[in-house]
C-alpha cells in the first residue's frame, strides 16, 4: 500500500485545520461569493500544505504524489465545493510546470512565496473560445524587445479576482497549434490586465471565478516557463496531475454525503417507517458506497503508477471521468432521499448537488476524458484538429508530448530538491 | 528548562466501540493522542519557544504507543522515550507512574506535564501518583502557565473546587493540563516528515530495572473484570407545529410525564 503512518498524520493536520479554519466560515463565505485566500492560504503555507511535492529549495517538502492525493482526498471534508477547488488551484493546477521546468529566478519570485501563502496564483488556459479545446485559444504574447506584450483574454478564471500571479498559456508564434504556445508568469497587478467581471455559477460560490482581459500587457520573455513552444505540452503534463488531484477529492466527500443521508433518513419517518428502511434507499446507498470505493481504489491505482514514475495519463483520465459522473449520480440520488429538505437551498446536500456539476465540466468534460480514453484503446477516430488529433501533416501531438515529457532531463515527479 | 511530557495511545472514542462477551472488540479500532496529553504537549512547546530547553514526550505501551509517541515529536516534541514491554500491560495507575518515574528520574528535570486524564480510562490518577513518587509538588487540572518562571518557581492557575486557584509552585514540579489550557497546535508537514529522524528510545522493563512483579497485570491492584457497552439512548421525541403549539406541548409533558414540577 501506498500510504504510510505520515500520509495518516498529513490527514490528520488538514481534518484539524478545516474544521478549525475552514468549516465554520463557509456559509459566510458562500454568501459573499468569495474566501480569503490570501489568509487561509498562508495558514496552509506554515503547515507545509501547499507545497507536498513542491522542491524543497523553494520552501517545499518533496515528497511524492501519494501525499497529494492523501491531501486531495481529505479536502474532501470541506462542507463546500469552492474552497478546495481553489486551494487545488494553487497546490496541483497553476504551479506544477513552474515548479518543473521554470528557471531558478522565476521560481524564487513566484513559486516560493506561492508554497509559502503569501502569492495566490491562478491558471490561465481557458478562454470564451477555448474551454476543453486547448490548442484553439487566442491569446497572444507577441516579442518586443525583451519582452512579451500579451493581449486576449481568459474564462472562468479560479482565484482570478484576489490573485498575485497567473500561469498565462498564450500563443507565442503562428505555428503548429501545439507548438506555438507557452506557459508565461504574468502578475496580476500588472498594467493592461483587466479583471472583468466576478462570474455567478450554478455552484462553487465560496471561490471567486473571473473573466480576464490582457490590453498589451508587458511582462519580461524571462517570465517565460521552460522553453518557448512548449506550453501545450508543459499543460498537458499539468494536466495529469490536475486529473489525479480532481479524481482524489471525490471519493471522502461522496461518502460523507451518503454517511448524512443515511443519518438523515434513519431519523425521518415515513408511512410508519425510517425512509432508510425502505430497500429502494438502503440498496441505492450501498451501491452508491461501492462506487465510491471503486473511484477511491482506481484514483490509488493511478497514484501509485504514478509514484513510480509511469505515464498514468489513461488511468488519471479514467479516474476523473468517474469522480464527475459518481459526484453527479451521488448528489442526484442522496438529494431525492432528503426529499423537500434536500430541495432547500441551505440544505448540505443541495450546495453538494450545486457544487458537483463542475466536475464533470472543469479540468477537461467528461467528453476530454472519453476521447483521451477512446484514444488510448485505439478507437477514436481521425479527426482534423483538437487536443488528441494531429493537425494535418503534424504528428500525433499527445504521443510526441509524452515522448518529450519522459526525455526531458527533470526530476521525477514529486523528487525533492 | 526540560519538560518531560506523559503521553498514551488511546482508542478514538469518537468511533464506535463494540463490546463482545465482556471485552472491546479490537478489530477496526483507531488508535489516537489522548486529547489532554495534546495539551500537555502544547504548553510544554510554548514554555520552550519562550525560553529554551528541551521537550521529552515518554509513553508505556505496546508498539502503536509508538505512533502516539510519534505524533507528539511531529507537533515539535525533541525526543522520545517508549516503555515497550508486553509485562507492562495490565498495569494500574500506579504501575505506571512506577515506570514512568524510573525513566523520568534518569536524568535531571524541571517540570512533568500530564494530561488531567487520559481520554479511554479518565482515571486521572498516574499524575498525581507520579508527583508522590517523584517526591515533587503538585497542581492538577492547570487552566494557565505564565511562561517565564522566577526564581526557580512557575505561576500558573488552576481550576480548583470552588474558582479558579493562582498558584505559585515551585520547580521541579508536576502539572497535569486541562483542555482549556490551550489550542493544541497541528503538526506541520515537516515536522510530521522529521519525526522518525528524531531521537527515540524503546526501552524495556529490565532497562528500568523494574521487577517485571512489580507492574503490569501481576502487580496491579485492580482487576477490570469485564467491559459493558454504555446504554443505548432512547430515542427523542420530534415536535413539529408552531411554536406556541411545540412550547404547549412540551410543558405538558415535562409536567405530566416527567412531573418535573412535581
Amino acid at each position: 500500500m501506498i500510504f504510510t503512518e505520515e500520509h495518516e498524520r498529513l490527514r490528520e493536520t488538514v481534518r484539524g485545520f478545516i474544521e478549525q479554519e475552514i468549516n465554520p466560515h463557509v456559509e459566510e463565505w458562500e454568501e459573499a461569493e468569495i474566501f480569503p485566500a490570501h489568509e487561509v492560504f498562508k495558514k496552509m503555507g506554515a503547515l507545509g500544505l501547499l507545497g507536498i511535492t513542491k522542491p524543497v529549495k523553494y520552501g517545499g517538502l518533496g515528497l511524492d504524489y501519494s501525499f497529494s492525493v492523501a491531501f486531495a482526498e481529505e479536502l474532501g471534508r470541506i462542507t463546500c465545493g469552492g474552497v478546495p477547488t481553489a486551494i487545488g488551484v494553487q497546490t496541483d493546477m497553476c504551479t506544477p510546470a513552474l515548479a518543473r521546468f521554470g528557471g531558478d529566478a522565476l521560481c524564487r519570485e513566484f513559486l516560493a512565496p506561492s508554497i509559502a501563502g503569501d502569492y495566490v496564483g491562478c491558471l490561465g488556459v481557458s478562454e470564451v473560445g477555448a474551454g476543453s479545446d486547448v490548442a484553439s485559444l487566442a491569446t497572444t504574447a507577441r516579442k518586443d524587445g525583451g519582452d512579451y506584450v500579451i493581449n486576449g483574454g481568459k474564462m472562468w478564471t479560479t482565484n482570478g479576482a484576489q490573485a498575485d500571479w497567473m500561469c498565462l498559456l498564450a500563443n507565442t508564434s503562428n505555428g503548429p497549434v501545439h507548438k506555438n504556445k507557452s506557459l508565461i508568469v504574468v502578475p496580476m497587478k500588472e498594467k493592461g490586465v483587466v479583471v472583468a467581471k466576478k462570474l455567478k455559477k450554478l455552484g462553487g460560490w465560496s471561490s471567486d471565478t473571473v473573466q480576464i482581459f490582457f490590453e498589451d500587457v508587458r511582462v519580461p520573455q524571462s517570465n517565460r516557463i521552460g522553453e518557448e513552444g512548449k506550453g501545450f505540452t508543459y499543460q498537458m503534463m499539468q494536466f495529469q496531475e490536475e486529473r489525479l488531484f480532481a479524481a482524489a477529492k471525490g471519493p471522502l466527500t461522496l461518502q460523507l454525503l451518503i454517511e448524512e443521508t443515511i443519518e438523515y433518513t434513519r431519523q425521518r419517518q415515513a408511512f410508519g417507517q425510517s425512509i432508510l428502511d425502505n430497500q429502494v434507499v438502503h440498496f441505492t446507498l450501498a451501491e452508491l458506497r461501492t462506487k465510491v470505493e471503486l473511484l477511491r481504489a482506481l484514483t490509488y491505482q493511478a497514484t501509485e503508477r504514478y509514484v513510480a514514475g509511469e505515464d498514468v495519463t489513461l488511468e488519471a483520465s479514467m479516474a476523473k471521468l468517474t469522480a464527475g459522473r459518481l459526484a453527479r449520480e451521488v448528489t442526484d440520488k442522496c438529494l431525492q432521499f432528503w426529499g423537500g429538505m434536500g430541495y432547500m437551498w441551505e440544505s448540505r446536500i443541495s450546495r453538494a448537488y450545486r457544487d458537483a456539476r463542475l466536475g464533470s465540466i472543469g479540468g477537461g468534460a467528461d467528453e476530454i476524458m472519453l476521447s483521451i480514453i477512446g484514444k488510448y484503446m485505439g478507437i477514436l477516430p481521425k479527426r482534423p484538429a483538437g487536443e488528441f488529433n494531429a493537425m494535418p501533416g503534424e504528428k500525433e501531438p499527445a504521443k510526441e508530448a509524452a515522448k518529450e515529457i519522459l526525455a526531458a532531463p527533470v526530476p521525477a515527479p514529486g523528487a525533492g530538491d | 528548562m526540560n519538560i518531560i511530557v506523559l503521553v498514551k495511545s488511546v482508542i478514538d472514542v469518537e468511533l464506535n466501540i463494540r463490546v463482545k462477551d465482556g471485552e472491546v472488540v479490537k478489530d477496526g479500532l483507531n488508535y489516537i493522542l489522548s486529547k489532554w496529553d495534546e495539551n500537555a504537549l502544547e504548553a510544554a512547546l510554548q514554555l520552550k519557544e519562550a525560553g529554551d530547553g528541551e521537550v521529552t514526550a515518554v509513553t508505556v505501551g505496546p508498539d502503536r504507543a509508538g505512533e502516539a509517541l510519534r505524533k507528539a515529536l511531529a507537533m515539535g516534541a525533541d525526543k522520545g522515550v517508549h516503555v515497550n514491554d508486553p509485562a507492562a500491560a495490565g498495569s494500574d495507575a500506579f504501575g505506571i507512574a512506577k515506570i514512568l518515574a524510573k525513566v523520568i528520574q534518569r536524568n535531571a528535570f524541571d517540570l512533568v506535564i500530564a494530561g488531567r486524564q487520559s481520554q479511554d480510562t479518565d482515571l486521572g490518577a498516574t499524575g498525581p501518583v507520579l508527583a508522590e513518587l517523584l517526591g515533587v509538588p503538585l497542581a492538577v487540572n492547570v487552566i494557565e502557565i505564565d511562561p517565564k518562571p522566577a526564581g526557580g518557581k512557575l505561576n500558573i492557575k488552576r481550576k480548583g473546587d470552588v474558582g479558579v486557584e493562582l498558584i505559585e509552585i515551585a520547580l521541579p514540579a508536576l502539572l497535569t493540563a486541562n483542555d482549556s489550557l490551550n489550542e493544541p497546535r497541528l503538526a506541520s508537514l515537516r515536522g510530521i516528515m522529521a519525526a522518525r529522524k528524531k531521537p527515540m528510545d524503546i526501552l524495556t522493563l529490565s532497562d528500568l530495572g523494574i521487577d517485571p512483579e512489580t507492574v503490569g497485570a501481576a502487580g496491579s491492584g485492580i482487576e477490570i473484570v469485564e467491559f459493558q457497552p454504555p446504554p443505548q439512548r432512547a430515542a427523542g421525541q420530534k415536535f413539529e407545529g408552531e411554536p406556541e403549539e411545540i412550547a404547549r406541548q412540551v410543558v405538558e409533558l415535562l409536567a405530566n410525564e416527567a412531573k418535573i414540577f412535581a
